[in-house]
């Protein structure tokens, strides 16, 4: 960076001697610049030299804010995957085929270009094309990208990019390999099997320990049978309020739920089934006949109440659910 | 109905006695199971529902008239005009070859029957031989005389399954769901004796089903991972080997001679699993058999790494052929159960369709009322003795119930488990508490052995239940329970399950039906007032309905093989007239028809769904249709007065509310569905015409104008019909002359 920021100056200066003899080659310096590190860091006066109307080449700028005290979000979680596009596409297109300059503008350098082009919000990108040479577009406004989505990944912005520029050639977007993520995860796969396999007299008990995979089975059945998975497909809320300054713990509508909601459900099903597993397995197990009576009477006195809770609850989903048990009609 | 007839402890009923009670209750089952599916037939007539199951109709109907070898060929050009569909190669052919079997059969007795009863009374026929192999397979799980007939009885009336197999809903699964309870069954019967007869006969089943639904990929995948699972457990044994081989080796087999799935089995990654298992299984077979012959402690752990590196490198290589390209990744609906986000951003047309979607709590307690929290307990129970088999009904029950989650559709696959869990949880309950038997203390002194590995609190032995307050408390609740699952089943099959959707019924303000028959009305009025091969366009959702009923090619159909013809219909209705009229004189439209229900309050209509067009259409042009332009700046999706010019400008909204206006009085003109005011000034068509409007606006049909006659545009032309003098432009004449030869 501080190398670019060095040469900036000193690229002005010669751009400003070369514009008057020959301004088709801009491109040539520009990609030369390119070269050493694309996407090349603009400030308002590269980006006027890079613009200007007679120009034979593509140029794809990004305007953005980076800076922390804008606060702007996809600005952050875009600009890794911008790096990586102008990055790939010009290290793909190293005889500069395609004709095509990345740049970005940061509102920092560039506050009179933001100012002139009358832009509220960040990031812009936006691809000029050529108007003069074999691509010469017959529109010199630049055509903008959409962001309304959310961050996009580098490979949408590249076939955006494509469908713009036909006839050129169109470097596919590399992702570098990460080296570190591969390293870390051998490393832990090979650590936690020696650590498994070093510990396995103490591991292996829990393993085959028939409780735990059951309470685990049990306890995933719950889970997905509750609802969980439309909570992580469809990110619903937690909790919500009611209007009123209160929470409401069940959403109404059928095929809408809460977070909230679903724990409650699971926690529901779950008080059911134990008390119908104890009545099944542990009482009759039970050598005392006082002790039996009074614990058949509490589970299935439980069991009893939250299945009237748990229609009651259904009822709320469902309005014109006809049964109900007593107490909670 | 179970618990009165299990009296095991009355010494007068024979075995004799007791078999001929079953048989009668499962008659029974069978019956109940039958007529608790037959509320459409009563209500409204015997019809064929929906949308998918019209085409297994019409297929059904072309294999009965032209025979099986013709059938097998079937290329229909009458479908996805202009391309046209391979319809023999292309669908699963084991419901129509059933129905028409069924047909010659009953044919051959001399009783005359129409195919379309046939048809429609298929998957109530199928859900009494549910019953019974749910019946069969509950008896593989458990000792209990009774849990078999109440796991029989839930899967009989349990609205998980009625709700894909009410008479007329002609669909695969109805058969299917037959078919994967008793592959099952036979797996588990092939596992527990070793026997390569029932292996056979389980893949004989197998192949049935790979015949019949693409769920397969279901049994597919959950042999080998039980397989697997055993052998994790260190339970692998001949009989797991002879089992699964036969299994696999002849399964395999059976399934490659279906057209549509054909080399799939070696070459797609959801087979995989069962292929992987197989050459594992070899594997450890072979060792088995070295370890059996040679000794050495330290051999055996070389042996033991081995299997499992052979294991790890065997998965490497299967991800990294993948990534090769040489074994097809998963399938996009596949793929989309695991990244459950994947289907939305890539494969939209798959995220459009309703079934699709994740399932809500409610619907869980709806589909299976009481036996949702019985099957945790039964699942409890099958860790109790914890044998090959109820490792199966562990892992059935943990898959079963993620999937079901993800999608809504699959509910179905994961009723079985759940009424074979829940009657074990069930029947242990009411065999304990219906016993007369009181229970006699055991002595103190004769101290239960310590099990090892059983589960925490079924160590002490089990004595019974002392006093018959707390027995009939107990039966008495549970009776309870049982009687409201009745009435809740019987409740949700009546009022949710057994709506054709193609006829709806509204009831009155003095209470009587009324019956809303657009649909048909329309299709009838297509098939009788246009040429036997004019083109219709619509949406996917209606193509198998107009093929069906209305008898007229379609460019479009519920198939949705082709995502870009269905992504050019999407940007026909999408774009503006100008657009979208030479895609439809590209596509020979001779009709457009869309479903329209503002005037009645019908919110399935097209309008509803058009945002999907727009995105599937924005799949694949992304320039020319945008899904943004389509919303207010406010973010809104609105079709009043506040509409977006794409919206007001797109064919799909010309052609609902096209004179929508003119039936009501000045202003008042609205739209139930959206609860808006539509402007009085309505969209105007140039390049369409309306043909015909059904009783209650349901169904719009539009006729593609012709080409003008003296070549004007279609604005002009229309303009001109509409008395609209053109201004022109005043051309400068020369000065008169006479004629000069």
């Amino acid at each position: 960076m501080r190398i670019l920021s060095s040469i900036a100056p000193l690229l002005l200066l010669i751009g400003g001697s070369l514009a008057k003899k020959a301004q088709t080659d801009s491109y040539e310096e520009f990609n030369k610049l390119a070269q050493r590190s694309s996407p090349i860091k603009l400030n308002d006066a590269t980006y006027a030299s890079l613009t200007t109307a007679p120009r034979n080449h593509s140029v794809a700028v990004l305007l953005t804010a980076l800076e922390t005290r804008f606060g702007c979000q996809l600005c952050q979680e875009f600009q890794p995957e911008w790096d990586l596009l102008g990055k790939s596409w010009t290290k793909g297109d190293k005889t500069g085929e395609s004709r095509l300059i990345f740049g970005t503008l940061d509102f920092a350098d560039g506050r009179e270009t933001f100012i002139s082009l009358g832009l509220q919000t960040a990031p812009v990108l936006m691809l000029f094309n050529p108007t003069v040479g074999p691509h010469a577009a017959t529109s010199p406004e630049p055509s903008r990208y959409d962001f309304t989505a959310g961050p996009p990944a580098a490979e949408q912005v590249h076939s955006w990019l494509s469908r713009q520029l036909p006839n050129r050639p169109h470097p596919a977007v590399k992702r570098p390999i990460n080296w570190l993520r591969w390293a870390s995860t051998i490393t832990l796969v090979l650590g936690v099997g020696t650590a498994l396999v070093s510990a396995s007299s103490y591991v292996l008990p829990i393993i085959q320990n028939r409780n735990i995979w059951a309470s685990v089975s049990l306890i995933a059945i719950l889970l997905f049978t509750s609802g969980h998975m439309f909570n992580h497909i469809r990110k619903v809320p937690y909790i919500v309020g009611d209007g009123k300054g209160g929470v409401s713990y069940i959403a109404g509508g059928f095929q809408s739920q809460l977070g909230l909601e679903t724990q409650i459900v699971a926690a529901i099903y779950g008080i059911l089934s134990f008390c119908a597993i104890t009545l099944a397995v542990k009482v009759p197990r039970m050598a005392d006949s006082k002790t039996q009576q009074v614990a058949v009477v509490v589970w299935s006195i439980t069991l009893f109440l939250v299945y009237s809770f748990l229609l009651s609850v259904f009822r709320v989903k469902n309005g014109g659910y006809p049964f109900s048990l007593p107490p909670f009609m | 109905m179970a618990a009165k007839t299990q009296g095991p402890a009355v010494g007068y009923t024979t075995e004799s006695t007791r078999t001929l009670l079953r048989v009668v209750i499962l008659c029974f089952i069978a019956a109940a199971a039958i007529s608790s599916r037959l509320f459409s037939v009563i209500r409204f007539e015997s019809i064929i529902h929906e949308f998918d199951p019209w085409f297994n109709f019409r297929a059904t109907k072309y294999l009965v008239a032209n025979g099986f070898h013709k059938f097998w060929d079937w290329f229909d050009d009458r479908t996805w005009h202009p391309l046209g569909r391979v319809t023999g190669g292309t669908l699963y052919p084991g419901l129509m070859v059933t129905s028409g079997a069924i047909y010659h059969a009953l044919r051959t007795l001399t009783i005359p029957v129409d195919i379309r009863n046939i048809c429609v009374l298929l998957a109530p026929a199928c859900s009494g031989l549910t019953a019974f192999a749910t019946y069969l397979l509950t008896n593989e799980m458990t000792t209990s005389p009774s849990a078999g007939l109440l796991a029989a009885v839930f899967m009989g009336i349990a609205p998980g399954y009625i709700s894909r197999s009410v008479a007329g809903s002609y669909d695969n699964e109805a058969i299917a769901i037959f078919l994967l309870v008793f592959t099952f069954y036979l797996w588990i019967k092939a596992l527990k004796l070793g026997s390569m007869l029932w292996g056979a006969l389980c893949a004989l089943f197998y192949g049935y089903m790979v015949a019949s639904w693409g769920g397969y990929a279901f049994i597919t995948c959950l042999l080998p991972v039980h397989a697997l699972v055993l052998i994790a457990m260190g339970r692998y044994s001949t009989r797991l080997y002879v089992s699964y081989t036969t299994w696999y080796a002849l399964g395999t087999l059976a399934s490659m001679q279906i057209p549509f799935v054909g080399f799939l089995p070696i070459k797609t990654s959801e087979h995989m699993p069962a292929l992987g298992i197989f050459g594992f299984i070899q594997l450890i077979g072979f060792i088995q058999y070295v370890r059996s012959a040679i000794s050495g402690r330290q051999f055996q752990t070389f042996l033991v790494t081995i299997l499992v590196a052979t294991f790890g490198l065997g998965l490497l290589g299967l991800v990294a052929l993948t990534s090769l390209g040489y074994v097809a990744p998963w399938s996009g609906r596949f793929y989309s159960l695991w990244d459950t986000g994947y289907a939305k951003i890539h494969i939209p047309i798959i995220a459009s369709v309703s079934e699709h979607q994740p399932t809500a709590w409610p619907s869980f307690f709806f589909d299976l009322n009481f036996l949702i929290w019985l099957f945790p307990a039964g699942v409890y129970l099958c860790f109790q003795d914890l044998k090959d088999e109820h490792v199966f009904v562990v892992v059935y029950a943990l898959f079963g119930s993620y999937f079901a989650g993800v999608m809504v559709r699959l509910m179905l696959t994961l009723t079985p488990v759940v009424c074979v869990a829940a009657a074990m949880a069930a029947s242990q309950i009411l065999d304990t508490y219906l016993s007369w038997k009181s229970a006699t203390p055991v002595e103190e002194q004769e101290a239960p052995k310590k099990v090892k590995g059983g589960l925490r609190g079924s160590e002490k032995p089990n004595v019974g239940i002392y006093s018959n307050l707390t027995k009939v408390m107990v039966s008495g609740s549970m009776l309870v329970y049982l009687l409201m699952f009745v009435s809740h089943c019987t409740w949700v099959t009546s009022n949710a399950y057994s709506s054709p959707s193609v006829v709806l019924a509204s009831r009155m303000p003095d209470g009587s039906q009324h019956i809303i028959d657009d649909y048909r009305e329309a299709y009838q009025w297509l098939r009788q007032n246009t040429k036997e091969d004019a083109k219709v366009m619509s949406w996917w959702d209606y193509g198998y309905q107009i093929g069906g009923m209305a008898d007229r090619p379609t460019l479009v159909d519920n198939n949705t093989w082709n995502n870009t013809h269905i992504a050019t219909v999407g940007k026909a209705m999408s774009s503006r007239e100008e657009v979208s009229y030479p895609i439809m004189r590209q596509h020979e439209v001779d009709y457009v028809l869309v479903v329209f229900g503002a005037l009645l309050g019908y919110s399935g209509d097209d309008i509803n769904k058009f945002l999907w067009m727009v995105r599937i259409a924005e799949g694949i042009w992304p320039d020319e249709v945008k899904e943004r332009d389509f919303f207010t700046p406010q973010g809104e999706y609105r079709v009043d007065e506040g509409a977006t010019e794409t919206m007001k400008n797109s064919l799909m909204y010309k052609m609902s509310y096209y004179n929508y206006a003119s039936l009501f009085p000045a202003g008042q003109a609205a739209d139930r569905v959206r609860g808006v005011r539509i402007p009085d000034q309505g969209p105007v068509l140039n390049t369409l015409e309306e043909a015909f409007t059904s009783e209650n606006w349901i169904i719009r049909i539009y006729k593609v104008k012709d080409l003008d006659n003296i070549g004007r545009d279609h604005a002009n032309a229309a303009a001109f019909e509409r008395g609209q003098k053109k201004k022109k432009p005043t051309k400068k004449r020369g000065a008169r002359v006479l004629r000069v030869d």
